[in-house]
């Protein structure tokens, strides 16, 4: 109840305070000037996952090479919230215009869940899907297992699942891009709006599809590589001394040049404070370089500071 | 319900609209009649303890505790000293109430009348506008700190509680104490303000004896969903354990929460928080409070302690060693103790309805935050109920982003200014007022006001919107059964 931090030390926890004037005649309703631990990056040049936006009726990613033209009518009412300290994302939310359109009574939810930080012991879509498959509550019936598709020329794994007491259907695609399982999740009250959705979905781009666009994930991403920062890789390290928020997960995903440098930082979760002085001391460390048929390349890894969330064994993953 | 029952819970006016339609086929059916809690034996000033409460100590103890949160605390000359400088209210109970003493916020405000019973001066008090009759009990915060010229300075979070009432022109106060209120009404015209309702206790204890790490288990369950719910931990930051009271999960246990509130919320300094509380503007700029108004109740600091001898010359022993602790720790013992309220199986709308609206509330994602059940708790040193209980809650006691159309842009910890913590929904049947700031009081706008800009509930909220009318009755009449 009580402010006990004084306002000046509090100040650089005011979100977007490059664009928020230092004074306001009369602050704006429903707008967030105060945020928690949030998603931030070293520079805002390279692509991060919940850069993706909607224009043109169409949704955009750029770190995922991801583009998809929205169903007829359809928009992006909100945006999502931040990502997760676990590694979770919600790229789009995209329902019908009309909400009253019998016809169209469905969402798409777009999401991706960064296999570094998740807690999900997956390594891939499968196991994944598998994992929410066995989870399901008392109330779902799977109404098609979790199985290998097909769509533009990329594999991804689809589940459908159903809650009949309530009339709801959801099927999921799933498929993998740069160590993240990314998904569309179509709801919809009844299996003719899901096969329209499904058609209209091979209109995807997405790396990998053969159409001659340019895909930056296709090529131009660095390999992608779990626990990379281990001892054996790590040549030289600076830990950053984390004085407030230090019993808080912070994830980091960095990007390492060829010559085993941190070249780019992207927080998925964390305070200002704890960004910068993470920041600092990631531009100090040093790495094996990544060789591939003898060849340095760019690697993307991800590294947990402050405290991690602990491993259980109770959630149990299915080959 | 019929309206007699509703009538007894609340005022004509809160009725019609808690049951009007609003341009939405289905309908709130209402706070819930019938027993109080859903608790035989329950009454409005006396709620039940847990079961395992019984005479020779812990009964002792509650019933003790009971009494002292009713109390109205006056600022000298009386039986409960050291009440101000500055209040939201006179007692636990007034805010603390509803449908029973411990609960939320009451039908009608008894903030509004602080005036007219002479619980505060005319002279030096006004009602602040956003303080009704039938409105809820609320506290009042400044997002920013003014600048000098009465403009918000964003770069200046505040956020902590501008008490409402002065004690200044009291006869009891003294002359020398001459407090102003905060500038409520720069705030109003500044959009500078939010509020906060009472939270309500039932079942606290439940909640408090809940292990961390079950509590990380079932975060962990949740991993991966297709809701695009994630949720953190509010922490304690001496050492890291998860807090869990509060409308941010700011405080750790219910001993910070009682003794915090006797601070802010009536000014009453005790072994917890043993100085006189400034408003926000007063801490920051060193001015603090006025010396000519501490020690008001002219017995030092603190004001409640330990009762080194006992207060009371009752025959049973248990009785007089309940006297001796302090308010604060017994306010906790109070809390801690009360047993949780107890759903109905045939209110509101027939027990085929609620049971499809309980399946409704799972199966489309309410309960990823609200998880129906948390087993168990630890074992428990203070009475058999709180140990290896399960708790129905319907709470993860994680705290969440709720989108700008709920921020409220307090930082609490590691709560920011638009997330909190998913409220319990046991006792929600009996509810009025609905959200942190009491800003509904029809459930179906509650449901719906989930959504927004960056909030992790959309997805839900489009599933409740794609159930079928009937199916939203049905999960409306669950959350009324609860």
């Amino acid at each position: 109840m009580v402010c006990w931090v004084c306002a000046a030390a509090l100040a650089a926890q005011t979100g977007d305070s490059a664009s928020t004037p230092a004074s306001m005649a009369k602050l704006p309703a429903e707008t967030l000037l105060v945020k928690g631990a949030w998603s931030s990056a070293s520079d805002s040049t390279t692509p991060v996952p919940e850069g993706g936006t909607v224009a043109d009726h169409r949704y955009t990613n750029d770190y995922f090479g991801l583009r998809y033209p929205l169903p007829g009518n359809w928009i992006q009412q909100y945006e999502g919230p931040p990502p997760s300290d676990a590694g979770d994302y919600v790229l789009a939310q995209i329902v019908p215009k009309d909400s009253s359109d019998a016809a169209n009574r469905g969402t798409l939810l777009i999401t991706a869940h960064d296999l570094f930080f998740t807690p999900v012991s997956a390594t891939n879509a499968r196991e994944f899907l598998n994992d929410i498959a066995i989870h399901l509550g008392a109330g779902h019936e799977v109404e098609q297992p979790p199985s290998q598709v097909r769509i533009r020329q990329r594999d991804f794994v689809r589940f459908g699942y159903a809650s009949p007491a309530i009339g709801l259907h959801w099927y999921v695609l799933a498929t993998e891009i740069r160590c993240h399982i990314v998904q569309f999740v179509f709801t919809t009250r009844d299996r003719a709006l899901t096969d329209k959705l499904l058609r209209e979905f091979q209109s995807v781009d997405l790396p990998g599809a053969l159409d001659g666009l340019p895909h930056p994930s296709s090529g131009d991403a660095p390999v992608c590589l779990k626990d990379y920062a281990s001892p054996m890789n790590v040549v030289k390290r600076v830990d950053p001394v984390l004085l407030e928020h230090r019993f808080n997960p912070i994830p980091v995903r960095v990007i390492i040049d060829k010559e085993g440098r941190v070249k780019h930082a992207h927080f998925l979760s964390a305070f200002p404070a704890d960004a910068k002085t993470i920041t600092d001391a990631l531009w100090q460390w040093r790495f094996k370089p990544y060789v591939i048929d003898g060849r340095p390349v760019e690697v993307e890894t991800g590294i947990v500071f402050g405290r991690e969330l602990p491993v259980t064994a109770s959630r149990k993953v299915p080959n | 319900m019929s309206l007699r029952a509703a009538a007894l819970l609340m005022p004509a006016g809160l009725l019609a609209l808690s049951i009007a339609s609003q341009g939405f086929a289905q309908t709130d059916p209402g706070v819930r009649p019938g027993a109080i809690n859903g608790q035989t034996g329950a009454t409005p000033t006396s709620p039940l303890p847990l079961p395992s409460v019984t005479p020779g100590g812990p009964l002792e103890f509650f019933q003790d505790g009971l009494e002292r949160f009713q109390t109205a605390e006056v600022v000298a000359g009386g039986e409960d000293n050291g009440l101000g400088p500055r209040f939201n209210l006179e007692s636990c109970s007034g805010c603390h109430s509803q449908p029973s003493v411990g609960g939320s916020s009451p039908p009608t405000n008894p903030q509004f009348t602080v005036i007219s019973r002479g619980v505060a001066s005319a002279q030096t008090n006004v009602v602040p506008t956003f303080i009704t009759a039938n409105g809820p009990v609320r506290e009042a915060r400044f997002p920013f700190f003014f600048t000098a010229g009465g403009a918000v300075n964003t770069n200046a979070p505040n956020g902590g509680v501008e008490t409402l009432y002065t004690v200044s022109g009291r006869p009891d106060a003294g002359s020398g104490c001459n407090l102003t209120q905060p500038p409520f009404a720069l705030a109003q015209s500044t959009n500078n303000i939010i509020f906060r309702i009472p939270t309500p206790t039932f079942g606290a204890g439940l909640l408090e004896n809940i292990d961390d790490s079950t509590l990380i288990a079932i975060r962990r369950a949740r991993s991966g969903n297709n809701l695009g719910i994630s949720g953190a931990f509010n922490v304690n930051g001496n050492d890291g354990t998860i807090a869990r009271f509060g409308w941010k999960a700011q405080n750790k246990s219910l001993q910070i929460f009682s003794g915090e509130a006797y601070n802010v919320e009536m000014g009453i300094t005790s072994e917890l928080f043993p100085q006189e509380r400034a408003l926000p503007g007063e801490e920051s700029s060193g001015a603090g409070l006025p010396a000519a108004c501490l020690n008001l109740g002219r017995a030092g600091y603190p004001e409640d302690t330990t009762h080194f001898s006992p207060t009371t010359s009752s025959s049973n022993p248990a009785v007089v060693n309940a006297s001796i602790p302090s308010d604060a720790v017994q306010f906790s013992t109070f809390m801690r103790l009360l047993a949780p309220p107890l759903p109905s199986t045939t209110t509101p709308g027939g027990s085929n309805s609620i049971v499809n609206g309980r399946n409704a509330f799972v199966n489309i994602g309410c309960g990823s935050c609200h998880t129906p059940t948390i087993n168990s708790t630890q074992p428990s040193n203070v009475t058999a109920s709180l140990g290896n209980a399960a708790v129905n809650a319907f709470t993860d006691l994680e705290v969440h982003h709720m989108g700008t159309g709920l921020a409220d842009n307090v930082s609490q910890g590691n709560a920011g200014g638009d997330q909190f913590r998913t409220a319990p929904l046991w006792g929600l049947g009996q509810r009025i007022f609905f959200l942190h700031d009491g800003r509904t009081s029809n459930l179906l706008v509650a449901i719906r006001t989930h959504s927004g800009q960056g909030s992790e509930a959309n997805q839900v909220i489009s599933n409740f919107n794609l159930l079928a009318p009937g199916t939203q009755q049905d999960l409306l009449n669950f959350l009324r059964s609860l």
